[in-house]
């Protein structure tokens, strides 16, 4: 309420509306009876102005709480009750006063304060009461009426008072009264709250609006009487006299007009409480969006809510995987049933349903085993359930008996199932993100396990600068490179790439590894250790892997390479000026379970001269895309190391890695990436020669 | 993600198969869900039509090595057509045309089919 010092601070009001109640009691202490006009003056001031801070606290005090209308009607009710008992137990207990003021005793006198202070408490929370009610629900600020209904109370108090001693203003007085009579109506009439309480609620407040009508009326028509409880008020305060008086009869007007608007609201309480109870499950829905993220508590509740909320008796949902679409959720109904129910109905409509619909009166007979089940409904709404415009699942509901779905329940339903749609999504994007992540870990483990069986020291010699460099796809690819020493003078090396991503590719990695490692301990011509590797790859791995590979053997004293290639890209040799691309047969390891691999395999051997360059890498380098999905390719290989031919090997290798990071920027890196090249510094030309 | 598709086709005892897209090892299972069904079903003499096939990863090129045994094992077979230049390579560097036969035109692999009963 936006009074005159509402914006006080809550203990100051009360401070004063204490401080003001004090000074009236001591007043009346002092003047037990009021009888010259200043005086009454000064005791009007007392007692309106306590009553206003008292309001004022008691309107912040209500406020705080949260009253339900009811709870504030009862209470009202209560007060007049207590009024009402007042004002009959005063009325058989004592006379009328005595008209002669002077024998009045302290006794007397201090009944009749006490009756003014209780009247003054009552009033005050009545009034603060029907204030609270009046705000409920209101659109525009009610306050404004309020405030002036108010100040005519205020203004008809103090003309009443004034007429104690001259009757010159008693027209006035009327007019003002009048006015305050219009107000009261008028304020009366603030009863939008009664639309928003359930049906039995509004029963109660009949009810109870019937009984407050009597006890308001009671105390109203108590207060026209001139009976001992009327003259001690006036004697107190004929301002408060007037504003009891006033506020019974408010208490009259407005709880006839409650009666009335309860009354009519009855009929359509049903109706109300529905929608009510449909926007209030749209609420449940939201919370539940928020809170609940498995998919398949998710469904379970729509169908429940569903039920629930639309007076049904089965709902199931639909929910799109793939191409299809599948039973999620059943409640009141078998799962066999909502799915025979589902093909017959939804099969006519090539599942594709633009709005809701709605199906009356209908039997669906359908065979469950050997047996022939008919599933007989009143009325059955079929809503999709739409994501950016596509269909993402479909939910049914269906009512056996009672009523059928009409068309105001069609947009419901379809407010409902847009809801359901947006949590069912947001419950799917959250199971994806977590997969993602527990992706994500695999391959972290994959790639630790990569490193870990990558050499970690590249071997050197006078004679052969080795460069390998190795860059990891996110989905680990199963590239794999070596070199082992072999004897004291021979240089092994392997390149290979594993088929398959993740962490099979780095177990199978790890097998290969333990292959190679081992064969080239005791095996020295290239093309025999292939053909072992390939047996032990085919008992062992499954048969849809298989591993391509480099693998060779470089003699340090001489510069001889002899290698083989099973399946793997080409060994591009950079010498004069030109690069060949060396590609002896060989079927990829693990591909061939006959003896086709070894018939076919060939070794290759070449004489390394000062200055040949050697570049092995995995397919990671060739088939790198850039933003319109071209393959970085040989050609540009060939090129970058005709030009770079003076570098030495880490160099070399620096500008091929450099070229493919930009060629392929725009996309992300699908393969990994394996580089070694070796720069040959053997000078045979005098072998020979000599 | 990227697209794939795999349709098959019926020509007298032979079944096409025509890949379309990228088959990597996201996709690789929608083939082998159509070699087992034709497995199922006896159909043991397959052509694959590559035509309208982008990209091949190394998982793609396993579900062939995977079921081509089954199929050989029952007088049938795996026969690959249509291929463009690209994807040829793939298979050539991996010595596919040592262990397979490669065939211009479907066509040309039905009729090796039928000329074989």
């Amino acid at each position: 309420m936006s009074l005159p010092s509402s914006d006080l601070l809550n203990s100051r009001k009360f401070e004063i509306a204490t401080a003001l109640s004090l000074l009236l009691f001591l007043f009346r202490i002092v003047f037990s009876t009021v009888n010259s006009p200043l005086l009454l003056i000064l005791n009007e001031l007392l007692v309106l102005s306590s009553l206003y801070f008292w309001i004022l606290y008691i309107t912040n005090f209500i406020n705080e709480k949260e009253h339900t209308p009811i709870s504030l009607v009862l209470n009202a009710g209560i007060l007049n009750a207590i009024l009402f008992f007042i004002i009959a137990i005063t009325t058989v207990l004592f006379d009328k006063l005595p008209e002669d003021e002077i024998s009045f005793g302290f006794f007397e006198a201090l009944i009749l304060l006490l009756l003014g202070f209780i009247t003054l408490g009552i009033a005050t929370y009545i009034i603060s009461g029907f204030s609270e009610l009046m705000k409920l629900k209101q659109k525009r600020n009610p306050a404004k009426y309020f405030n002036s209904m108010m100040l005519f109370f205020l203004f008809s108090a103090i003309l009443f008072a004034y007429s104690q001693f001259d009757n010159s203003l008693k027209s006035v007085d009327n007019a003002v009264y009048v006015v305050a009579i219009c107000l009261i109506t008028f304020n009366a009439l603030r009863v939008s709250w009664i639309a928003f309480l359930v049906k039995k609620q509004k029963l109660q407040l009949l009810i109870i609006s019937i009984v407050l009508i009597i006890l308001f009326g009671f105390n109203f028509s108590f207060t026209m009487e001139s009976d001992f409880f009327n003259q001690a008020m006036i004697n107190f305060s004929p301002g408060i006299y007037r504003s009891l008086n006033l506020i019974m009869l408010y208490g009259v007007i407005y709880f006839v007009i409650i009666f009335f608007t309860a009354l009519f609201h009855l009929p359509t309480a049903e109706a109300f409480d529905k929608k009510s109870e449909e926007i209030s499950s749209l609420f449940d829905l939201s919370k539940l969006l928020t809170s609940v993220f498995d998919f398949k508590d998710l469904a379970e509740n729509i169908t429940s809510i569903t039920t629930k909320v639309y007076n049904s008796d089965s709902a199931w949902l639909l929910t799109r995987e793939g191409d299809e679409y599948k039973l999620s959720s059943v409640s009141g109904i078998g799962y066999m049933q909502a799915e025979k129910i589902t093909e017959s109905v939804l099969e006519k409509y090539d599942y594709n349903l633009s709005e809701v619909l709605i199906i009356d009166k209908k039997k669906i007979k359908f065979r469950v085993r050997n047996d022939i089940v008919s599933f007989n409904f009143d009325s059955m709404a079929i809503a999709p359930l739409k994501v950016h415009n596509q269909i993402e699942g479909f939910l049914f509901v269906a009512r056996k008996s009672d009523s059928r779905f009409e068309s105001e329940d069609k947009k419901a339903i379809a407010a409902y199932a847009d809801y359901a749609a947006i949590a069912l999504e947001n419950a799917k994007l959250i199971k994806e993100s977590l997969e993602k992540e527990r992706l994500e870990k695999e391959m972290e483990v994959a790639r630790e396990i990569q490193y870990k069986l990558l050499p970690n020291k590249i071997p050197s010699f006078k004679d052969l600068e080795i460069s390998a460099v190795f860059i990891p796809a996110f989905e680990v690819g199963g590239d794999y490179y070596d070199f082992f020493e072999v004897g004291e003078k021979n240089l092994a090396f392997v390149v290979a790439d594993v088929s398959g991503k993740g962490i099979s590719a780095a177990f199978i990695m790890a097998e290969i590894k333990g292959i190679f490692e081992s064969l080239s301990k005791t095996i020295s011509q290239p093309k025999v250790l292939l053909n072992y590797a390939n047996d032990i790859i085919n008992q062992s791995l499954e048969k849809k892997y298989f591993v391509t590979a480099i693998y060779g053997i470089i003699d340090m004293q001489n510069g001889k390479l002899t290698f083989g290639r099973a399946g793997h890209t080409p060994l591009h040799l950079f010498r004069d000026n030109s690069v060949k691309r060396l590609r002896p047969n060989g079927i990829g390891l693990g591909l061939d379970h006959g003896n086709k691999f070894a018939s076919t395999l060939e070794e290759m051997e070449i004489q390394l001269n000062n200055n040949d360059i050697l570049i092995l890498y995995s397919d990671g380098i060739t088939e790198a895309q850039n933003g319109i999905n071209e393959e970085f390719g040989y050609d540009k290989l060939d090129t970058i190391v005709t030009e770079n031919w003076r570098k030495n090997a880490s160099e070399i290798s620096n500008e091929i890695i450099k070229n493919v990071t930009t060629f392929s920027k725009d996309k992300a890196q699908h393969d990994d990436i394996t580089l070694v090249v070796f720069k040959s510094n053997f000078n045979n030309k005098q072998i020979e020669v000599g | 993600m990227a697209d794939f598709n795999v349709n098959t086709r019926e020509v007298g005892s032979v079944r096409v198969i025509e890949l379309k897209g990228y088959l990597d090892a996201h996709t690789a299972p929608e083939l082998e869900n159509t070699f087992n069904s034709l497995i199922n079903d006896a159909n043991f003499k397959v052509v694959v039509n590559f035509n309208s096939l982008k990209y091949i990863s190394s998982a793609g090129l396993g579900v062939f090595m995977a079921y081509v045994e089954t199929m050989r094992e029952n007088s049938g077979d795996i026969k690959f057509t249509n291929m463009n230049k690209d994807v040829y390579n793939i298979f050539d560097l991996l010595g596919f045309p040592m262990l397979y036969e490669f065939f211009e035109d479907e066509d040309l692999a039905i009729q090796k089919f039928n000329n074989s009963l």
